[in-house]
């Protein structure tokens, strides 16, 4: 066990934590989502996270996305998200890949999960297909204002985001903010870690509707 | 047991109601769930859920027993007491 793990070891079994610390990730888009979700996954300590995204940092991504400061607009994603993880000095990898998401990506032979970093259907459509052709667990989210969903797609489920979302599309840009995206991001690497770690108690052909102004979190079950 | 419909997200908050529940005599279609709903809350669900032409809107996602309607009969699904209706604006942002 990696040593500054120490504080965290009563939570998992020996079996646990030594598989915690193999897991390798990949989190599509380095927004809001993505930057919450690798400062979760490098402080609960996995093996490697690879960061995708093709844009560069905007002043407008510095209110939610916690890898950037100023003296980064205009500099890759996944380049300024690499250098601020990597500053740490903790033992996880991160691997950054400047590249846009499509059906064409080749998604690394070596990973245990994808996660949802995009902000619109489009691409998680994209995504969540190119985890079923890959057999992989993918896990999306989305999140507006104090609002949000999270649905955990297994390898063998035949429930599909693109069936619980179907016709989704955003008219208008939604607003975001930092409490929310974080909160989200959380609960995402729990999901992803209850599975991954066979805890035997995540979400099954549900989805999550997380409700931060009134303090609710509610499964509806799919079909 | 009623049919119940059930809102989230935004819809929750504009109508401060988390949702409502009907008796209905015999099974209804969307389309005529929506036609109740309006009654009820001001016209709010055909703003909502439909498009100028009448169609389901991009911004609204309509479940009948956890299935998107898309995947059913669209508007034409069918609904009856003892159903579960589920509506909300999917969050997109990241």
């Amino acid at each position: 066990m990696k040593n500054y793990l120490k504080r965290q070891e009563k939570i998992f079994t020996k079996a646990q934590q030594q598989r915690l610390e193999e897991l390798n990730i990949m989190i599509a888009g380095t927004g809001g989502l993505g930057t919450n979700q690798a400062l979760q996954l490098q402080r609960v300590g996995v093996n490697k996270i690879y960061l995708y995204d093709y844009d560069q940092v905007e002043i407008t991504n510095l209110n939610r996305q916690l890898c950037y400061g100023k003296k980064d607009i205009g500099r890759p994603k996944v380049e300024a998200a690499a250098e601020f993880l990597n500053q740490f000095d903790l033992e996880t990898e991160i691997v950054a890949v400047n590249e846009k998401i499509s059906l064409e990506t080749e998604v690394p032979k070596d990973i245990d999960i994808i996660f949802d970093g995009m902000d619109n259907f489009e691409s998680r459509f994209i995504l969540d297909q190119l985890a079923e052709e890959n057999n992989l667990p993918f896990i999306h989210a989305g999140i507006e204002e104090f609002f949000a969903q999270i649905m955990l797609v297994l390898p063998e489920s035949k429930l599909r985001l693109k069936d619980v979302f179907a016709g989704s599309a955003k008219k208008e840009i939604p607003a975001v903010f930092s409490p929310t995206v974080t909160v989200t991001a959380s609960i995402q690497v729990l999901e992803a870690l209850k599975y991954l770690l066979d805890f035997n108690d995540y979400l099954e052909n549900q989805l999550l509707h997380i409700d931060l102004l009134s303090n609710q979190m509610e499964e509806i079950d799919l079909k | 047991m009623a049919l119940k419909v059930k809102f989230y997200s935004l819809f929750r908050i504009n109508l401060k109601s988390s949702g409502t529940e009907y008796e209905v005599e015999s099974e209804i279609s969307i389309a005529e769930l929506i036609k109740k709903l309006d009654q009820e809350y001001d016209g709010y669900f055909t703003q909502k859920l439909l498009e100028e032409d009448r169609s389901i809107s991009s911004g609204a996602i309509i479940l009948v027993n956890g299935k998107n309607i898309l995947h059913l009969e669209k508007l034409e699904s069918k609904v009856n007491n003892q159903d579960t209706v589920t509506l909300f604006p999917p969050s997109a942002g990241g």
